[in-house]
């Protein structure tokens, strides 16, 4: 095996870390519309996941992620516009069901896809603002969640907790209490080099479930449980001490912290917390 | 990136797997177990030297030491291949992947020829002398002090946490030869034969039983060492450590990936349906991925602190989640809680308890789990030190 990202991909993270940055500041619409051109809703698992990775640093707002892993791996094709897809049967808190263009239902006939504006979704607050999730009225669904719509949200909650990482690390490295620079003091560098492994493995996982997507592994489907399930322990551990070494800056709306807490938190939650998914990996 | 190893390797698997298949010693010969890291059994002395003579012994070296030139991708299918038949390829690890390493690395080419070469052969088997009472996790603050007066040193102090020392036949041994110099740049490295006047060892038992005796005391009094003995220049000793804790510690990770599937295949029944379970699966992939990635031209030498970190602490949890699963039966000591296999010394006579215990060998020598946090934060995250 090799497990190391090629030059081109390399090359294709760093276009996208340069990209998203720059587009992210712009209005929402925009920020869709530059990615849709950009084709990186077509791009392959493993360079999606990268993809995934670089927008969930960024917070990003748009219906990327659920067009792309939950839409397109259930109908094979991209939608007009935006899209998602209702897997479990119960049709709550779907990501982006309030104004996707297109809406694929996973029922035991074959996949449906019908008109996001027929379904009569009702966007549902949650703690994260930017992420879409709507409860959606939907009858006679049977169970069943592509392998890449985890990936995703598994790529997208590294991306998120990396940032926590990374905004801990600038904090810890200027703020000085007691004479020292917090980042000198032994409990904080503990809390961070764990947060740091936490993120590399969940990070491999992810990598790994891309890959095994990307080359129909039958490994897949215990590759994409791993994958959501380190993911979001990865989470449980960055948000706690994320927000605690932060102290009390952390603990404020002004901060851009509680944003990426969010979403990280978000991604957990999302079709199953990493509890529910080291148990289906045991019967994967 | 691609789930598939390259045809090269694949081809070196399958010579060495032939290999294997055709000379490997059967259960018969293989009968006398060994009782330390540095006691090897005739047959496993006769083993090693065929492992050494068709350059599987260490096949990164070149074959006049054992090897065949090859890549780091294929020395870690060798050492797969070991692992996945449970088989060890030396019972005298240290002296291997470590003495015998850092020799060819360091040592003179007379030096190769005295020591290395028959340390691989396993015609003599060797030890290291490294902690100290006083030294540690500040191993750089060791006090054992060698003079050397014309072409002789003469040491004078103690070793101790010294593994196989009373069964080794020469110490790679750290000394302080500059005691004016700062800590780190005093230090040289000498080989002692144990059976000098003045070395003393005093082998003591583990937590598992008074008698598993590999931990030793040593004890160097007026112990005098040609100067040929030298390793690397004078005071260059710290070189030689991290070259020494260095070597094969890229595929290091590998002994705790074989912990975590022994735990895998060893725990299955206490594990069902038990999340646990899941992580430790979990856990065994992450760290065969990452350290996969360790084998390209990225690598970084802290990223090694991740890997030590992640393998030791799952190898720990998940021992104690399988010492826990197994209730009161876990208290029976001995007790046989893996297959047999005459090949494999471990663990199939160890306790649930034990196993749980010796987990902290991995989170506490050659490097604590604290320290490698240290390096992690200070290497990687760029924290100050």
């Amino acid at each position: 095996m090799e497990f190391e990202l090629d030059e081109e991909q390399r090359m294709l993270r760093r276009t996208v870390r340069e990209t998203v940055a720059k587009v992210r500041p712009q209005p929402e619409d925009r920020q869709w519309e530059t990615y849709r051109s950009l084709g990186w809703l077509e791009a392959p698992p493993l360079e999606l996941a990268l993809i995934l990775e670089e927008l969930g640093y960024a917070a990003d707002p748009t219906p990327f992620l659920a067009t792309a892993t939950w839409f397109a791996p259930l109908t094979g094709r991209l939608p007009e516009g935006s899209g998602t897809a209702v897997f479990d049967g119960v049709g709550r808190y779907v990501l982006e069901a309030d104004r996707a263009d297109e809406v694929a239902l996973l029922t035991k006939g074959g996949v449906t896809v019908v008109p996001g504006a027929d379904l009569g979704a009702q966007r549902v607050g949650i703690l994260d603002p930017h992420v879409h999730v709507a409860h959606v009225d939907a009858q006679a669904l049977s169970a069943g969640v592509p392998d890449l719509a985890l990936t995703g949200l598994a790529a997208t909650a590294v991306g998120a907790c990396r940032r926590v990482l990374d905004l801990v690390l600038a904090h810890v490295k200027q703020r000085t209490q007691f004479g020292q620079v917090l980042g000198s003091f032994q409990a904080v560098k503990h809390k961070a080099a764990d947060m740091h492994v936490a993120v590399e493995r969940a990070r491999a996982l992810t990598h790994f479930s891309a890959l095994t997507i990307a080359e129909d592994d039958p490994r897949r489907t215990k590759a994409a449980h791993m994958a959501k399930a380190a993911a979001g322990e990865c989470q449980r551990l960055v948000f706690r001490h994320g927000l605690q070494l932060f102290g009390a800056m952390g603990f404020t709306w002004e901060n851009e912290l509680q944003l990426h807490l969010k979403r990280a938190q978000a991604c957990d939650l999302l079709l199953g917390t990493a509890s529910a998914h080291r148990k289906a990996l045991l019967t994967a | 990136m691609k789930l598939a190893d390259d045809p090269e390797v694949e081809e070196f698997r399958a010579q060495f797997s032939a290999f294997l298949d055709a000379r490997l010693p059967t259960e018969a010969e293989a009968r006398e177990r060994s009782h330390s890291s540095a006691h090897v059994p005739d047959w496993a002395r006769r083993w090693q030297r065929t492992l050494f003579e068709h350059g599987w012994l260490l096949p990164g070296q070149p074959p006049e030491y054992g090897g065949r030139g090859a890549t780091l991708p294929q020395q870690l299918a060798h050492l797969e291949e070991l692992a996945r038949r449970r088989i060890y390829h030396s019972f005298n690890p240290q002296g291997l992947g470590i003495i015998a390493a850092s020799l060819l690395t360091f040592g003179t080419e007379e030096q190769k020829t005295r020591w290395a070469v028959p340390i691989l052969r396993a015609e003599i088997t060797a030890a290291l002398g490294m902690s100290e009472p006083e030294a540690g996790s500040d191993l750089a603050s060791l006090r054992t002090r060698a003079v050397l007066d014309g072409d002789t040193f003469t040491v004078n102090g103690q070793k101790i946490w010294t593994s196989g020392a009373h069964d080794a036949d020469v110490l790679l041994t750290f000394v302080r030869t500059d005691p004016g110099a700062p800590k780190h740049k005093g230090i040289s490295a000498l080989l002692i034969p144990t059976a000098a006047e003045g070395v003393v060892r005093r082998p003591f038992g583990s937590i598992a039983a008074e008698d598993d005796h590999d931990f030793n005391e040593v004890f160097l009094t007026d112990v005098r060492v040609p100067r040929e003995n030298l390793v690397g220049p004078l005071n260059a000793g710290w070189r030689v450590a991290n070259g020494s804790l260095g070597h094969e510690r890229t595929l290091l990770w590998l002994s705790y990936a074989e912990r975590l599937q022994d735990l895998v295949r060893d725990a299955g029944d206490a594990g069902a349906g038990q999340e646990w379970y899941a992580t430790l699966l979990m856990d065994l992939t992450a760290l065969r991925l990452l350290g996969h990635r360790q084998l390209g031209p990225n690598r970084n030498a802290a990223e090694i602190s991740v890997l030590k970190l992640l393998g030791s602490e799952a190898v720990q949890s998940a021992s104690l989640h399988a010492l826990e699963a197994h209730g009161a039966d876990a208290l029976a000591h001995p007790a046989r809680t893996g297959p047999y296999h005459h090949m494999h010394h471990e663990d199939f006579v160890s306790s649930w308890f034990e196993r749980y215990a010796r987990s902290f060998a991995g989170t506490i020598a050659g490097g604590t789990s604290e320290i490698q946090r240290n390096i992690i934060a200070e290497r990687i995250l760029g924290l100050p030190r």
